[in-house]
Order: structure tokens, then C-alpha cells, then sequence
């Protein structure tokens, strides 16, 4: 046990929990969000208009977030929270950077992707062998 | 059904049928006869002794750390012996079924073991041997020595700490059960995709597997949880983060990779059930399914998790040598910077575990140097703990003979790793037993560590050493066993023999077959040895009695405690004046003083709520395994129910009296730190032994 903890509600984590901000902050976020959804399905703007804007509406949640709901503070007991959100950047980046990394090198091996524009002409097909239709993406 | 099931589903008993229950194979029969007739003599013998309060209450509902951390080794221990036979089991089919006249027996074509039976047992050999003994045995180990070395009295939340116990001996518990009912996974113990999916493994043993990592993978991380949280905010006063010991930063190292990589082995699987039971496509082959998505995912949490038990075996050895070597430990700050290092980098090297899938020459390229960055810190390591012999006062007891075995194998397997990073040579050696008999040695290498931690730490916990002569033995046996079976693997895997053989087609291969079958004897012999060795350090308990620095020439703080450590661990909470506070108490002659008074001591209450909520997780997995959709609900109902009522309990805690803690402290001085002085006269050489009071039992402080 802790030393003379013994109330868990006098914690100072558990003391920043506060019902009122959470609810506020969910709030603002759900507005923020509809707020971008309805721009985006009434297509107010340019495309580069709205995804600048939408982009900056979720910069804003994602702040408010942070803040509210995972008490990211510079405060001298409560930083932690901020570290380890930044700590985490990292690994986050490592992940799925490096995996998206693979698979772009893997899917040009290995899958065969409708999307990707046909060679321009099939290589021919060697000496003896029944020659293959050029499938799409296909790597001769 | 959102999924074509084979066989029959009923809503009340799912797809269990008397027809799952394998009466007809004879092994299977006879394992279920021996299990059952030893859990009838245990639990006999626990009725006729007239022990089922002491169990419940100083066992089964404990939150202390230290009972925690054993039962947690009690589990790994069982399930071992469980990994070992099903090591036994492969190793004597692959001797028996070699050519095309090999006979056959039980139906197999050739050997005893049909291919499907045997696919089980590799798989179930992999994950019980990796997560349900090998991680097990860490984390015990883990959870009593850490708050001890912080100078902590139990872990910041030790209720959370017997959640996770018993989630994890509930996934152990689903293994086993998969022995009886049905049958287990036969993809491997990684899972091969799309062999994993419903189409190709209509049975349950593939979810029999989903689950039992699940409740795993939950108790570790509720565990990676806990000891981080004791390692930052629970050290003594004094107990800066350059004076932490070695295993305590390991620990942190290791339970850091396990926070942040067992939710992307949760979030995986979870696709995979999603895929079995709704019928959704991420790892189908076709569909906008990815296949190789899978191993992505998988090896992103398996890479770490071999740093995760490889760092606490690394911590071990730091504690071991310097003690028996009578010297402080070299380069302590090289050695906490590679810790980190080997953490650090073991996140950006999970490719080199598929190599061959078909990645670009630049992406192997990366994971290539990457995976042979690991060698630097690693070798930072090895040389500090050579460096720490160097001109040392070298004393080859149990733990540091173990200790020194270690490194040979980390050598071995560390530079047939080396061989394996080069995606050339992985081209040649992929899926080969080459690759099985490099993973194996890296595990040995764990395994030894862990023999030496538990003979090195023993008589902390217990109060006696383990007996040394039959210890000796046993592990000259273990030794024995390792190279006779892994050099002919070695051999094998460059000589092209796949792993996973079930038959085996080249009869030229034979007598290195025999030869791994002798070593699986030398092991099997071993293990009587170990047993031999428990049961003769029980037996003569009196005799080896210990005092708090059971090995003369210890150094760190949990060797301040007596031995056995009071369930309070520190009558005081220590004030830390050094790197090794144990061996400056000793310098600056203050190990021997005591407090004169006592205070009240906060601990926590025994709560049964953790194991009626693993009891509740078996039974929900079990459920999810057989689709018994009514049950599943009703425990997850429990489950939410339980922790809801927990929470709001306010009853937790309690004070010890100041009277207790000076009885219990009286009784420790009186004996152990007697003894204790005489073994720093001695400089340990078992020069602790002494009389002692028979009342003076592991459970006596409580």
C-alpha cells in the first residue's frame, strides 16, 4: 500500500475526474464533429477548403480532448499524463509507419491490385509454355 | 449464426457434444485418469489435513506480493511439466517415424501420433512453454523481488495484482481443459493465417487458443501495469533511479514493452474472433481480407514480448554475478542505458520473423540492421558481467553456476540469431529447425536464469537454501540434456529439415533423431533430480536456515529483510543511503540496527473477489469456446456486476499494531538476524546454518 493513502478520492488523479468537464467536453466534441460531418456531406466548400477545415476542427477535438478528458498539464505532479502521451508518439509512429512501409513494398510483390494501372504491353510468354493473360498490377 | 458452424450448435449447450470428449484415445485416457487421481489425492490430502481455511485465507484470497509471486511460479511450474511431456511427445514421434517402414501405432501411419494430434501438441508446447510457464515464472519472480529491492510493502495496487493472477491461471486452467474437452489449436502456436479461420479449422481448438492468450494477455498487462506503477511511485525515500538494482530496472524495461505491445496482441486476436465468430474478412484470403496483415500484427506484440522475457532474465544474472563474485556490479549505467536499448530497438524488429513473405529488399534491408542492432547492448551486457568476474573472489554456488551457463547459451544463441538477421541466410534456414534450436537456446538461456534466481532468492522467501549437491546434479543433467538435443538440431536445420514433421521422410537422418530422443531421457532424468532437490531441501529445512543475507556477500535492499521476509516486508520503510544499500549497511556497520519501537503498519485486506473473477473468466471463455451464448452473457454479467461492487467497497484495509509487528519482529531477530551475523563472519560458504525454532515457518510471521 501506498504511503497514508488511505482515502482513494483524495488522490489527486482521481480528484481532476470531473463529471461536469467530461460531459462538456463530449459535448463540445460531438458538436464539433456533426459540425464537420454536415460540411462535408453538404460539400460547403471546396474539397481543399474542407479538408482544411475539417482537419483543423479535428485538431481542435483532439486539444480539447487532451485536455479534459486525458488531463494532459505541465503542472509539476500531474505532467506525467503529457509524457506519456508523448512517449507514446514514437511507438505509434514506429508501428504503423514502418507496417504501411512493408505493405506498400509487399502489395506491389505479392497482391494482385485492380487499382493499379496494366503494364503496357504483357511480356511474351517463354518458349513452350501456355502464355498467361496480363492480369492488372501483374509483375512480369 | 453470422457463421457456418460444421457440426451441430444447440442453443443450450452450443456445440458441445458427448462426441467432443476423446474417450477413445488411449493417451488421452490415461492423462485424464493420472490428472484426476492427483487431483484427488491433493485434494484429499488437503481435506485429511483439515486445511481448506489455511488455503482459503492465506492463499487463495491473499493480496501480498510475495504469495502472489509464488503461486504465480506454482503455475508456471505445472504448466512446464506440461510443456515438457508435450516436448517428450514430439521428440519420440519424430525418432519413430523416420521412412517409409517405420511402423505405426493408435492409428498413426507411422509413429503413435496422427498428424492433426500431433500439430496439437506442438502448438499447445509453444504457447504454454512461452506464455503460460516461461512468462508465469517471470512474473512471479518478478512481483516478490520487486517491492522488496524499492523497499515497498506489497505493489501499489494488490488487489489488481491477484486479478491478474488469477486471469492468467484461468487461461492456464482453459489449456488444460482443452486436453479433455475437444481439442486444442493445430496451426502453430503463432497461429498460421488462413489455417486459423473457420473454413480450414472448423473444430474448437483454434478458439480454444484465441481465448486462453486473451485472459493471458489480460493478467499481463494488469501485471506490466502494477509493477511499472510500484517501480515509479513506490520507492523508498533515498532509493533514487540511479541507486535502483539491476532486476528492478530490468523489471521496468521488460513490463514497459509489455504495456505497450500485449493490447496490439489483444486488438489482433480480437480481429481473428471477430473473423470466426461473425464472419467478418480481416484475415481472410479473399473478400479485402489480408492474410499477412496477421503476422504483422501478431509479430508486432511477439517481438517485444521476447525482450519481455528475455530483460528480466538479463536483470537476474545482474543481481547473480556480482554477488558471487564478491564486487559491485560493472558499468551499472551502461547496463541500465542497454536495458533501455534493448527495449528501445525490439520495436523495430518484428519483420525479421517473416522475412520471406515477400516484403521489398529495402524493407528486409532495415530489419536486417535493425535486428542486428539488438547485438550492441546485448554485448554491452555480457561484457559487464564478465567484466564484474574479471579478478572477482569467484565462488561457483547453485546460482551462479546457473548464471554462468546463461552466458554460453545467450553466446550460442545470440550469435546464430546474428546468422538468422541476414535475410540471406534466413532464406536458407527459414522454417528450418535450425531457426527452433537458435529460439530454444534464447529460452534456455531464460530458463537457466530462472533456475539461478530461484536458488539465489529461495531462502529469502522460504528462509532455507535448496539442497546444493542434489541441485548439482540436476543441473549437470539439464545441461546434458540441452546439447544432445539442440546440437543435432543445429545439424538438422542445415541439413534442410522443416520444423512441424509429423514424419519424417529421410532415413539418413535417424541417428541425429536418436540422439535428440537421448537428450529428451537426460531431461526427463533431470527432472527427477529437481524434484529429488526440493524434496531433500524440505526435508532438512532446519539445516540450512538462513539469516537475512542468506550468501554472506549479498548487496541489494531485500536482503535487509529477514528471511523469511515478514508479510510487512520493512517494520520501517528503509531510508536508502546507496547503489547497493544492503552491502553499505554492511561497510558502515549498521546492518545489524534495530528500531528500538514500532508504528501501526497500513496494509491491505485478503479479498476472495479476484478469484471468483478469474472462476467467472474461465467459465466466460469457456463458454465463448463452445458458443454457449446464454452462459457467455450471464458471467460477463458477473464479471461487470463484481468489479462494480468491488469498487465500491470500503473495507480494503487495515493496521497492523505496533504490538504485532514487535512480536513478529522479536521472533525474526531472535532467529534469522542471529544467524545473519554469523554468515557475514563466514562470507556466506554455508556458513549459516545454526539452530533455529521449529515454530519459525514461512507463515509464522502472520
Amino acid at each position: 500500500m501506498t504511503h497514508g493513502a488511505d482515502n482513494p478520492l483524495e488522490h489527486p488523479e482521481v480528484q481532476l475526474a470531473n463529471g461536469r468537464s467530461y460531459l462538456l467536453v463530449y459535448l463540445f466534441s460531438c458538436a464539433l464533429l456533426g459540425a464537420a460531418t454536415w460540411l462535408v456531406t453538404r460539400q460547403a466548400m471546396t474539397p481543399i477548403g474542407l479538408f482544411l477545415l475539417t482537419t483543423a476542427l479535428a485538431g481542435v477535438v483532439v486539444v480539447a480532448q487532451g485536455v479534459f478528458l486525458l488531463h494532459m498539464e505541465f503542472s509539476e505532479t500531474q505532467r506525467w499524463h503529457t509524457v506519456s502521451l508523448v512517449l507514446f508518439i514514437p511507438l505509434f509512429i514506429l508501428t504503423i509507419g514502418l507496417s504501411a512501409w512493408m505493405f506498400h513494398g509487399l502489395y506491389r510483390r505479392t497482391m494482385l491490385m485492380p487499382e493499379m494501372p496494366a503494364p503496357a504491353a504483357a511480356a511474351p510468354a517463354a518458349a513452350g509454355m501456355p502464355s498467361m493473360p496480363a492480369m492488372p498490377g501483374m509483375q512480369r | 449464426m453470422l457463421v457456418n458452424l460444421q457440426g451441430p450448435w444447440s442453443p443450450l449447450l452450443g456445440r458441445l457434444a458427448v462426441s467432443q470428449i476423446p474417450y477413445e484415445n488411449p493417451i488421452l485416457v490415461g492423462t485424464f485418469v493420472l490428472v484426476v487421481a492427483l487431483g484427488m489425492a491433493i485434494l484429499g490430502a488437503v481435506t485429511y489435513y483439515g486445511k481448506w481455511g489455511y488455503l482459503w485465507r492465506e492463499w487463495l484470497t491473499t493480496v501480498d506480493h510475495k504469495k502472489i509471486g509464488i503461486m504465480y511460479i506454482l503455475v508456471g511450474l505445472v504448466m512446464l511439466l506440461r510443456g515438457f511431456v508435450d516436448a517428450a511427445m514430439i521428440r519420440s514421434q519424430q525418432a519413430m517415424a523416420v521412412g517409409p517402414d517405420s511402423a505405426g501405432y493408435l492409428g498413426a501411419l507411422h509413429g503413435y501420433l496422427t498428424p492433426f494430434h500431433f500439430g496439437q501438441i506442438y502448438t499447445a508446447h509453444g504457447v504454454i512453454m512461452i506464455l503460460f510457464a516461461a512468462t508465469p515464472i517471470l512474473v512471479g519472480i518478478m512481483n516478490i523481488i520487486v517491492p522488496l529491492q524499492v523497499g515497498a510493502r506489497d505493489m501499489a495496487y494488490p488487489y489488481l495484482n491477484a486479478v491478474g493472477l488469477w486471469l492468467t491461471t484461468a487461461g492456464a486452467a482453459l489449456v488444460m481443459t482443452a486436453l479433455f474437452i475437444g481439442d486444442f489449436a493445430h496451426a502453430g502456436w503463432f497461429g498460421n493465417l488462413p489455417l486459423n479461420e473457420l473454413p480450414y479449422s472448423p473444430g474448437v481448438g483454434v478458439d480454444y487458443w484465441i481465448w486462453a492468450f486473451q485472459l493471458s494477455s489480460v493478467g499481463t498487462t494488469l501485471g506490466g501495469i502494477n509493477l511499472i506503477a510500484t517501480i515509479v511511485k513506490m520507492r523508498a525515500p533515498g532509493m533514487t533511479w540511479m541507486r535502483l538494482p539491476m532486476f528492478t530496472w530490468a523489471s521496468l524495461s521488460a513490463n514497459i514493452i509489455s504495456l505497450t505491445s500485449f493490447p496490439v496482441l489483444t486488438v489482433s486476436l480480437a480481429l481473428l474472433s471477430l473473423d470466426r465468430y461473425l464472419g467478418t474478412h480481416f484475415y481472410t484470403a479473399g473478400m479485402g481480407g489480408n492474410l499477412m496483415l496477421y503476422n504483422d500484427l501478431f509479430w508486432i506484440w511477439g517481438h517485444p514480448e521476447v525482450y519481455f522475457v528475455i530483460l528480466p532474465a538479463f536483470g537476474m544474472l545482474s543481481e547473480i554475478i556480482p554477488v558471487f563474485s564478491e564486487k559491485t556490479l560493472f558499468g551499472y549505467t551502461g547496463m541500465v542505458l542497454a536495458s533501455f536499448g534493448i527495449a528501445g530497438v525490439s520495436w523495430g524488429v518484428w519483420l525479421h520473423h517473416f522475412f520471406t513473405m515477400g516484403s521489398a529488399p529495402d524493407v528486409n534491408a532495415f530489419y536486417s540492421v535493425s535486428t542486428m542492432l539488438v547485438g550492441i547492448p546485448t554485448g554491452v551486457k555480457v561484457f559487464n558481467w564478465l567484466f564484474t568476474m574479471y579478478r572477482g573472489r569467484l565462488r561457483f554456488e547453485l546460482p551462479m553456476i546457473w548464471a554462468c551457463a546463461a552466458l554460453f547459451f545467450l553466446l550460442v544463441g545470440g550469435m546464430t540469431g546474428m546468422m538468422n538477421a541476414f535475410t540471406t541466410n534466413d532464406y536458407m534456414v527459414h522454417n528450418s529447425v535450425f531457426v527452433v534450436a537458435h529460439f530454444h537456446l534464447m529460452l534456455l538461456l531464460i530458463v537457466y536464469a530462472i533456475f539461478g534466481a530461484v536458488n539465489f532468492w529461495f531462502p529469502k522467501v522460504f528462509g532455507f537454501k535448496l539442497n546444493e549437491r542434489w541441485g548439482k546434479w540436476f543441473f549437470w543433467l539439464f545441461t546434458a540434456g540441452t546439447a544432445t538435443v539442440f546440437i543435432p538440431m543445429f545439424t538438422l536445420g542445415f541439413m534442410g529439415m522443416t520444423r512441424r514433421l509429423d514424419y519424417i521422410p529421410y532415413a539418413q537422418w535417424q541417428p541425429l533423431l536418436d540422439a535428440e530422443m537421448a537428450g529428451i531421457v537426460l531431461y526427463s532424468l533431470s527432472a527427477v533430480y529437481l524434484v529429488a532437490q526440493l524434496y531433500v531441501s524440505l526435508r532438512d529445512r532446519a539445516l540450512n536456515r538462513v539469516g537475512a543475507d542468506a550468501w554472506g556477500t549479498s548487496r541489494s535492499l531485500e536482503w535487509a529483510t529477514p528471511s523469511p521476509v515478514p508479510f510487512y516486508n520493512f517494520a520501517y520503510i528503509p531510508h536508502v543511503n546507496a547503489r547497493d544499500e544492503w552491502a553499505w549497511r554492511k561497510e558502515n556497520g549498521i546492518a545489524q540496527l534495530r528500531h528500538d519501537r514500532y508504528e501501526g503498519i497500513h496494509m491491505p485486506k485478503n479479498t476472495g473477489v479476484p478469484l471468483v473473477l478469474g472462476a467467472l473468466s474461465l467459465v466466460l471463455a469457456f463458454a465463448l469456446v463452445w458458443r454457449m451464448w446464454w452462459l457467455a452473457a450471464l458471467c460477463l454479467a458477473g464479471i461487470v456486476i463484481l468489479v462494480i461492487m468491488r469498487s465500491f467497497a470500503k473495507d480494503t484495509d487495515y493496521i497492523v499494531s505496533p504490538e504485532e509487528v514487535k512480536r513478529v519482529e522479536d521472533a525474526l531477530w531472535a532467529g534469522t538476524h542471529a544467524r545473519g551475523t554469523e554468515a557475514e563472519g563466514g562470507r556466506g560458504r554455508g556458513a549459516v546454518g545454526g539452530g533455529l525454532s521449529p515454530a519459525h515457518s514461512p507463515s509464522a510471521p502472520k
